[in-house]
């Protein structure tokens, strides 16, 4: 690199967008997030998680899978050789989820580093939420957009479950599902309307119907072995149809 | 080694580090490497796009399925029916995320008052 990063990297984002991004706090995804984390607070402190603690795992870790797999972990007194495999099985996700987003957000000068920095704001939510504003968004804001709104949930999220943490919040028992319930829906409802291509409507069908299914023959593993399975299924059928319809 | 294994205060930080930041944080790096000089056209990323949705499928089945804290308390059949007739009136109403919020909710809390 010849030039300093900072003129490099004002160049090629688009860095009003990352303000925009912020302005999506105020968006129901970004709610039903907050919904989420508002649970795992009291997880955390029935677990015996300090509040110092929380707040540090929350960002850094930031797929909430993995949170509730490290604190169920450390509640049951599982040792750390035995929670990093369960925490890196039930995170393989991450590893499509990047390369799916990569595309998105990068522009023809992006740096790894760039890359490697923002994909550690990568999360379910964050990562959806991008990928369906991506078309409205000119190419160099996508990256800023993406930044913004995966940093104020990492913010949000943390002060609301600290916040729970701290003043030992408890809800009524419906309350509290009710809030659970809305993360599967709005990840259905969203994914259906992110896909591009009908092989991923077929990948989200295949995937929710093998994840109980393969429970059943390999439950440690089932979620990557659907996600594998499912995955792999939907992008035969995309080819054949595909082809089909080609020359 | 355990949670509380070591009396220092900066030991449950670098547990958490250990055990749930870089066994996450791992697989983000590798997606950046790996689509790092895979063209945005290529058909490669189809396939990508159609196994990360598979995964959040399963993810989004389990979270119904086999959900943890006050979830858990709700019948299956319940948290399973509530879930469709939502999807459902999502793909009949304009495929709108409020409408699928809105009803899955509604027959979330309507099928646990009658139960």
């Amino acid at each position: 690199m010849s030039q300093a990063d900072a003129s490099d990297t004002d160049s090629l984002y688009d860095w009003s967008w990352f303000a925009r991004g912020m302005a999506q706090v105020f968006s129901l995804p970004a709610l039903i997030l907050i919904s989420a984390f508002v649970g795992f607070g009291g997880l955390a402190r029935e677990a015996g998680i300090s509040l110092g603690q929380l707040i540090f795992m929350v960002p850094t870790v930031w797929a909430l899978p993995s949170h509730l797999i490290l604190v169920s972990g450390i509640a049951a007194g599982v040792p750390l050789l035995a929670i990093i495999p369960a925490v890196a099985l039930a995170a393989v996700r991450m590893m499509p989820m990047t390369m799916a987003l990569v595309p998105e957000i990068r522009v023809p000068g992006s740096k790894a580093w760039h890359l490697l920095l923002v994909s550690n704001m990568i999360a379910i939510t964050a990562w959806m939420h991008t990928i369906q504003k991506a078309p409205e968004i000119p190419r160099p804001g996508r990256l800023p957009f993406f930044a913004g709104f995966a940093g104020i949930m990492m913010v949000a999220t943390t002060v609301v479950s600290g916040l729970v943490h701290q003043l030992a919040a408890t809800f009524p028992v419906p309350v509290m599902a009710a809030l659970y319930f809305l993360t599967p829906i709005y990840f259905a409802a969203s994914s259906w309307n992110t896909a591009r291509v009908k092989a991923e409507h077929l990948a989200l069908i295949l995937g929710f119907a093998l994840g109980p299914l393969l429970f059943i023959v390999v439950p440690q593993a089932n979620i990557l072995f659907a996600g594998i399975i499912g995955g792999f299924a939907a992008f035969a059928f995309h080819k054949i149809a595909s082809r089909g319809k080609g020359s | 080694m355990y949670f509380d294994s070591f009396d220092h205060t900066l030991w449950p930080y670098l547990f958490i580090l250990l055990a749930g930041v870089l066994p996450t944080a791992v697989w983000r790096w590798i997606g950046v490497v790996l689509v790092g000089n895979i063209s945005d056209d290529s058909e490669w990323l189809v396939l990508v796009r159609c196994v990360a949705t598979a995964l959040v499928a399963a993810v989004i089945a389990q979270l119904i399925f086999q959900p943890t804290g006050a979830l858990a308390t709700f019948p299956f059949e319940v948290r399973v029916g509530a879930a469709i007739l939502g999807f459902i009136a999502f793909l009949c109403f304009g495929r709108r995320l409020f409408v699928a919020i809105v009803v899955a909710e509604v027959a979330l809390l309507t099928g646990y008052a009658l139960y």
